[in-house]
Order: structure tokens, then C-alpha cells, then sequence
């Protein structure tokens, strides 16, 4: 039998619930279109459903996420140009027992997807970091990233698209703006590239 | 130009009633700190209630350079002949709004005409800044509002989801303590000083986040989330603020206490 409030109260205007295992433009793209809905995030693990008043949710609508039909905008692919000059290359190349070349042919050479968005506007977690290049986070996070920081931590990559506090190795600079008055460069599901 | 800025001191922006409908790429809602009181400073001179008007964590002198019908959340519409001056502060409050007949000319970006300066858009209105008027035709009067509680009752709280990341005792000692509004809080974030919340040793994982959101990082101090807060965060959230209470959170001045009911 299914659960029958497969949801958690975030507070009086947001539910959040397991992400169900569906693409994140898929899943905004269904949430969104739930009466009352005006705002959805996906996470890694979990989906936030912001309503203009009290929600009301039928448990059903989540179970449907389940076979909700794919998002048939594929996403888009995206080259970033990139200059591996980061403050980290040297000391994430030394912890990965790697030359820093080995570390920027290794990051250049994978095409990543835009799997969440958070932190900052326009911040992508990129999916697809080649596995020789996962680390644990820096064990002190700096105050001070520099905007356009292209940065690894975990499985992940991702550009600062702001000054920011972080607590990512920074191993380039990315030669584009992330996010402006258009909005974000990057959107859930796009295909990245870096190009040195 | 036909309002010019004598001098801005603190935190003073131009604000609407926000850009929702954009979190999904991380962009958080913004729009006004206290949402209520931007209305209210806007109703009294017949705006719309999204005019953008400006919102003063400090104070703010402005110069009409034409006749201007000027109102705040607090003091009654007046007019304001050319080259006369009105000082808004803030105090005893955290904030306060000044709205002008007609709203402010601000551009329309990504939905909203307010700052959002975690996002780079508007910025810090500055002394020497001068405005132009949108020139929104008046609306009719809205009708009168509603009882307000008394401002210094306890605000309501919702628990949070991230019931295993805490020990029952957490989220009764936030209700049973006072706290106080630390000097650092801004527009993404409300810092409280008191009690420290104990943790489990749960992992921190990065989930969703939503304003009034109660976060409590690993030094115990709670962080009430505002209008410019994260989309996502890895601290725990203890408790989300009921948000038909959280404009008078929001109202508290800096260094004022709060205390949390059910």
C-alpha cells in the first residue's frame, strides 16, 4: 500500500518529498504543472514544491511522477571555454597522485549534465566527473571564491557564478558569464563541456 | 529625474514583491523583506501593491525635484513640494518602506524590478542616486486590513522536516528560550543569538530550502532564511517560520529579542 502522506511539511507554503528517479526537467516540468505550484526544486535526493497558498496534494500526483512522460526538450549542449589556472590544480593533482596536466586533460575530456541547481543563481551541480578526479571537499572552505571558479568536489563539477564562500578545489577559470539579466547560462539537464 | 537620494545609510534597496517561478535555476524569490509593509507604504499612496518602492535597513533622505505624494508603512500620504526633504529611518524597526506615487521606474529583469543582490541584479541605492516615477495609475482603495497581532507576540512555527537530524530536545528548547537578532542578519539570512540547538550526528546533505526556513549549522545557532536565501542548503532545518508571522520576525530591529510558539 502506498504511503499515505509521501510528503514532509516545509513549513506552510512548501512540501518535500523522495526524488522520485526521473530527469530533474522532467520532474520540474510535472510539479510545475500541479495546481497551486509556483516554484520547484530539485536536489539530489529530494523534490520542494512551493505553492502561492497552503498546499494541497493528492499523494497520487507524486506516485504519477514515477511514469510522468519525459520533458521532450532534451536540453542543450554547452561549451565553456576554460583556463586551468586555479589556486587548487597543484594540491588536488599532488592529493590524486597525478601530474596537473593528467588533472586538466582528465576534466576537459568528460561531457558532463546539469543533474541540480543551488547554492548561488546559476550554480549547476555537473554529473560526470571522471571518477580519477573525485575528492572529498577542502577541510576549510574559503570565504572568498572568485566568480567564474571552475571547481570539483566530490562527484561533482561546477563554475561560481558568483564571489562567493565555497568550500570546493578550484582548478580553472571559466571565460563566459554564468548567470546575467537573461538568467542562468546553464539549464537542468544541459550537456557541458569544458574547452581549454 | 524627480527624486534625488540625500543620503543613503545601511542596507536601502528598491523592492517589489519579488521573482518567483525561477528557483528551479537557484534563483531564490527575493522582493521585500516584510512583504505587508511594502503593500501597506504603496496602498497609501494608490499603488499597486508590487510597485517597486524603496526598502530601508538604515535610513534614507530624499529631495522631491518636483511635487512627489510620498508614504511609508508607517507615516501617513503626504505631499512633498519641490526641493522639500523627508528622512526615513527604519528604527524602532528593522525596516522600513517609502513608496511614491506612481512607484519608482525600476527595469523589468527576469520578472521582477527589485534587487536581488545575490543574484547581481539592482543594487545598493546610493547617496547622489537619482529616480525617475513608473507612473502606475492609481488603483482604488483596497479595503482595510485586517487585525494584526500584537507585535510582540511569539511567532508560530511549523516543525521541520529533518526530524532525524535532531534530538527531540531541540526544537522545545528553540520554544522555550529567548533569542536575539544578531547585527550580522541580512536579506538572505536572520541570525539568532541564544540557546545552541543540539544535533544528531546525522549527515549534512544538500536539500531544498524555503523562506522562514529555521537552519541550524553545527554551532547551534539558528538561521531564520530570508528573501535571498539559497535555493538548497546543507544545514538541518529545525523548524520553518508560519508565514503569516514571519513579516513581523522580519520587523524586529536588530539586537531586539523573539520568542517561538507552536
Amino acid at each position: 500500500m502506498a504511503d499515505p502522506q509521501p510528503w514532509r511539511a516545509l513549513g506552510d507554503r512548501a512540501i518535500r518529498f523522495a526524488r522520485p528517479p526521473r530527469s530533474a526537467r522532467t520532474l520540474v516540468r510535472a510539479v510545475r504543472a500541479w495546481p497551486g505550484v509556483v516554484d520547484v526544486v530539485v536536489a539530489r535526493h529530494d523534490v520542494a514544491a512551493y505553492f502561492a497558498a497552503e498546499p494541497r496534494v493528492d499523494p497520487a500526483w507524486i506516485a504519477a511522477l514515477d511514469t510522468a512522460p519525459d520533458d521532450p526538450d532534451p536540453g542543450r549542449d554547452v561549451a565553456i571555454p576554460a583556463v586551468y589556472n586555479g589556486p587548487d590544480l597543484a594540491s588536488v593533482a599532488q592529493a590524486l597522485g597525478r601530474h596537473p596536466d593528467d588533472v586538466c586533460a582528465l576534466h576537459a575530456g568528460a561531457t558532463y549534465t546539469v543533474e541540480t541547481m543551488g547554492f548561488a543563481p546559476g550554480f549547476a551541480y555537473l554529473a560526470g566527473l571522471p571518477p580519477a578526479l573525485e575528492l572529498p571537499r577542502r577541510t576549510t572552505p574559503r570565504t572568498r571564491v572568485p566568480a567564474g571558479s571552475i571547481a570539483i568536489a566530490g562527484q561533482h563539477s561546477a563554475v561560481y557564478p558568483f564571489e562567493s564562500p565555497g568550500g570546493w578545489h578550484l582548478i580553472g577559470t571559466a571565460g563566459v558569464k554564468m548567470f546575467g539579466p537573461d538568467g542562468s547560462l546553464l539549464q537542468l539537464g544541459d550537456r557541458v563541456r569544458f574547452v581549454p | 529625474m524627480t527624486l534625488a537620494v540625500v543620503r543613503a545609510l545601511g542596507l536601502v534597496t528598491v523592492q517589489d514583491l519579488g521573482r518567483p517561478g525561477r528557483m528551479h535555476e537557484a534563483v531564490p524569490p527575493g522582493g521585500a523583506l516584510v512583504a505587508d509593509r511594502l503593500i501597506a507604504a504603496n496602498r497609501a499612496v494608490r499603488n499597486p501593491d508590487d510597485a517597486p518602492a524603496l526598502e530601508i535597513l538604515g535610513q534614507l533622505a530624499i529631495r522631491a525635484e518636483r511635487p512627489l505624494r510620498v508614504a511609508t508603512d508607517t507615516l501617513a500620504p503626504r505631499e512633498l513640494p519641490a526641493g522639500g526633504e523627508l528622512l526615513v529611518a527604519s528604527e524602532p524597526r528593522r525596516v522600513a518602506y517609502l513608496a511614491v506615487r506612481g512607484g519608482l521606474a525600476a527595469p523589468l529583469v527576469l520578472g521582477g524590478r527589485g534587487a536581488l543582490l545575490c543574484a547581481g541584479l539592482g543594487g545598493l541605492v546610493r547617496t547622489g542616486q537619482r529616480f525617475d516615477l513608473a507612473g502606475l495609475a492609481e488603483v482604488a482603495a483596497p479595503p482595510p486590513p485586517g487585525p494584526a497581532a500584537a507585535p510582540e507576540a511569539p511567532i508560530r512555527l511549523i516543525g521541520g522536516p529533518d526530524l532525524g537530524s535532531f534530538p527531540p530536545t531541540a526544537l522545545e528548547l528553540l520554544l522555550s528560550s529567548e533569542y536575539r537578532i544578531l547585527p550580522s542578519s541580512d536579506r538572505v539570512g536572520t541570525r539568532l543569538d541564544g540557546p545552541a540547538l543540539p544535533r544528531t550526528g546525522a549527515p549534512e546533505v544538500s536539500r531544498p530550502m524555503v523562506l522562514g526556513a529555521i537552519e541550524v549549522p553545527r554551532d547551534g545557532k539558528p538561521i531564520v532564511l530570508g528573501p535571498e536565501h539559497p535555493t538548497t542548503g546543507g544545514y538541518p532545518v529545525v523548524a520553518v517560520v508560519a508565514r503569516a508571522d514571519l513579516g513581523r520576525l522580519f520587523s524586529i530591529r536588530l539586537g531586539g529579542t523573539v520568542r517561538f510558539t507552536r
